[in-house]
């Protein structure tokens, strides 16, 4: 009798582990880049999945911006104990696959079903979501930069308010028309604003190099091309708005561009739809966006973050991390976290969705973003990110500042790159 | 006539020093208490407000942010109030073999920065199971060994004459510990309490990573939520929030300033 019993609770407690009745404790790390109330948002999205699925457990761990909650996630992994799902940065997949620390979700996600759900994200999104044919991450807060230009400065400058510049050439003559100076000679509004001092800029500077035709980076994380003509020529343009007087001179800071804009300093700026909200919030006059302008043509970089699900897991909570990661990329959820962010819905369906279009009725601004991304390209990323990524940002600060030409500093971030990545080739 | 001129060259001097010194703060007092379209518009009749305050309150606990701090910091220094003063004692006053080559190699510790043992110090946490609580903050901090050398160096300075003086007397050694060393580093432990406190009050990046839920994080991780930046920084509740986690040292500060810049002169830390 005892023995039976034995057996039957062995067996109940084997169903119960392969069964949907798994009860996983999960964690989850998530950085905010966006502001504070976006916190709120996220908590209340996991506390509904957790009340679909009373089962498992969902801890909500905010772990400070992104480079904290990568460095976050990576102690935890090397200690042993991982989280399970972490959002971190689209363009720190080497640093993830190189420590062995991620699964691909693409081996998790292999059924039918699960492959149209991933086919239904933005290809745009999903090009730094793979390495070596794997997928490796499901986009959530996605953005990409435009720009933002004040419609009533375009009034005054006798420009038309819907036709925002699409091209460098454009940029520059009408800069011109929009800066204004006052009677001793000091600029009052400038005509634009492009960050060029630090990973903003590195990233915004990417998108001028996609829309003069070349790729900074690469799929396999190994090779990069700082010292290209495309490249050279984009850096280039950056000079020339200060040259020009269309731009302040020396270095731009990140940031603090939305408030320069709300405050009327420039009469546009370049920056990430993360501050679609911001603008829309702070702004008194009104405005507009449009794509990046270009150099041959509409480019633009992508960037934020991913889901990840970590290795050193059980197959279960795999399993349940990936349901979560579904829920939070419904279309409904989706909708909800784009609208209390400004993060672009990464996928088409969020867009059919009655709030999403409603919300897009309002603010017609975001719509601009998603059009943008049938052009943008992915966002620098290599093995050794952080140290690689400075070496471009050497080369823009460098340039802006006027201690190099743009040729002599990209040639020099090259070497310094090569010299860091060729024991990954 | 000529010490007039030099007064006046000494005050001019200490005041645009100060100007320089106190600027942050005083920018930071105007960014917290008017609009957020204000913060880098100096308009001097712009409205006041103390709506900033009131929003960052809302968007955090920081009530239980505060009595996380304020515990760790406790804990932290009372622990090294008393390992510290044990073993700076001991390398002051005793000969043992060894001695130099110990001291040696807590001299060593200064020139590491905490931030590189985060990955080895998270470990030992995990395994002993202390991830994810206040006393797994304080942890690697409850020894320091700036603390053992300061004392150390203030406990050598003590007469030796006074020290037999007290054994002739009949003290054994942990009275003449407390009755003769202890009261003269006075001025040390007060300073050494400063700089303690401020440097735990204000530690980020451990404390972000050893921690996981509300109830244990410290003021600084807390605070972090308003420190964006993707979508451009809201200097207005960066400033509120900031105030407000710095108000309780600045508000001791004041309050014991007369005794701590005397002390800091004593204790030779400048």
């Amino acid at each position: 009798m005892k023995k039976s019993n034995k057996i039957i609770a062995g067996l109940t407690a084997m169903l119960m582990s392969t069964g949907s009745a798994f009860a996983a404790d999960l964690e989850f790390y998530f950085p905010v880049g966006v502001n504070a109330p976006a916190v709120q948002t996220i908590t209340d999205l996991v506390d509904a999945w957790v009340v679909q699925n009373p089962q498992h457990t969902v801890k909500a761990i905010y772990a400070g911006n992104y480079d904290e909650t990568t460095t976050k996630a990576l102690t935890a992994a090397k200690a042993g104990s991982p989280p399970h799902v972490a959002v971190l940065l689209a363009a720190d997949i080497f640093t993830l696959v190189e420590e062995e620390v991620v699964t691909p979700i693409s081996d998790l996600a292999n059924s039918d079903a699960d492959k149209e759900w991933l086919d239904g994200f933005y290809k745009g999104f999903m090009k730094d979501a793979i390495f070596e044919g794997k997928t490796y991450a499901v986009p959530f807060q996605r953005s990409t930069p435009v720009l933002y230009y004040n419609k009533e400065a375009f009034k005054k400058a006798g420009l038309d308010i819907n036709t925002p510049p699409k091209t460098w050439e454009e940029m520059i003559e009408m800069g011109k028309k929009l800066t204004i100076k006052d009677d001793n000679g000091n600029v009052t509004q400038w005509g634009t604003r492009v960050p060029t001092l630090g990973g903003g800029a590195a990233w915004i500077y990417g998108g001028l190099v996609i829309s003069n035709g070349g790729l900074l980076s690469s799929d396999n994380g190994v090779d990069v091309h700082l010292d290209t003509p495309e490249a050279i020529g984009a850096l280039e343009f950056l000079v020339e708005l200060a040259e020009q007087g269309v731009m302040a001179k020396g270095g731009i800071s990140w940031g603090d561009t939305p408030k320069a804009f709300i405050e009327g300093n420039t009469a546009s700026m370049w920056t990430s739809t993360g501050n679609l909200k911001f603008v829309s919030d702070n702004a008194d006059f009104d405005w507009g966006v449009g794509f990046m302008p270009g150099g041959k043509g509409p480019g633009a970089p992508v960037g934020g973050g991913n889901f990840y699900i970590f290795d050193g897991i059980t197959d279960e909570e795999k399993a349940a991390s990936l349901d979560f990661i579904k829920y939070m990329t419904s279309a409904e959820n989706a909708a909800k976290w784009s609208i209390a962010t400004g993060y672009i819905a990464p996928r088409a369906d969020t867009w059919e969705t009655p709030v999403m279009k409603e919300y897009a009725a309002t603010l017609p601004q975001a719509l601009v973003a998603r059009d943008q991304l049938e052009y943008a390209g992915r966002e620098f990323a290599s093995f050794q990110r952080g140290k690689v990524t400075s070496f471009l940002i050497d080369a823009v600060e460098a340039s802006v500042g006027g201690q190099s030409t743009p040729a002599e500093a990209l040639a020099k971030a090259q070497k310094l790159a090569d010299a860091v990545l060729n024991e990954y080739k | 006539m000529k010490s007039t001129i030099n007064r006046i060259a000494y005050s001019t001097l200490a005041i645009s020093l100060a100007t320089v010194w106190g600027f942050p703060f005083i920018y930071s007092l105007w960014a917290a208490f008017h609009e957020e379209k204000y913060s880098a518009n100096f308009t001097w009749n712009a409205p006041l407000t103390l709506e900033n305050f009131a929003t960052v309150w809302a968007a955090a606990p920081f009530s239980l942010y505060f009595t996380n701090t304020v515990i760790l910091t406790l804990i932290i220094l009372a622990s090294n109030l008393i390992l510290c003063t044990l073993v700076a004692y001991a390398f002051a006053r005793y000969k043992f073999p060894g001695a130099g080559l110990l001291f040696s190699f807590i001299m060593v510790q200064l020139l590491i920065t905490p931030d590189i043992l985060i990955v080895e110090n998270y470990n030992t946490l995990a395994k002993i199971g202390l991830i994810d609580t206040i006393f797994g903050i304080t942890l690697p901090y409850l020894t320091s060994a700036f603390g053992i050398f300061l004392l150390r160096q203030t406990f050598k300075t003590v007469p030796i004459s006074l020290d037999e003086a007290a054994q002739v007397e009949g003290a054994n050694t942990w009275r003449v510990l407390w009755d003769v060393y202890v009261p003269l580093a006075k001025p040390t432990y007060l300073a050494y309490a400063l700089v303690s406190i401020s440097f735990q009050w204000n530690n980020f990046l451990w404390p972000l990573i050893v921690t996981n839920s509300p109830e244990v994080r410290p003021i600084t991780v807390g605070l972090s939520i308003f420190a964006t930046v993707e979508s451009g920084v809201e200097w207005a509740l960066v400033n509120a929030a900031t105030l407000l986690s710095t108000a309780p040292l600045v508000i001791l500060f004041l309050i014991f300033q007369r005794r701590f810049v005397a002390n800091f002169m004593r204790a030779g830390i400048k």
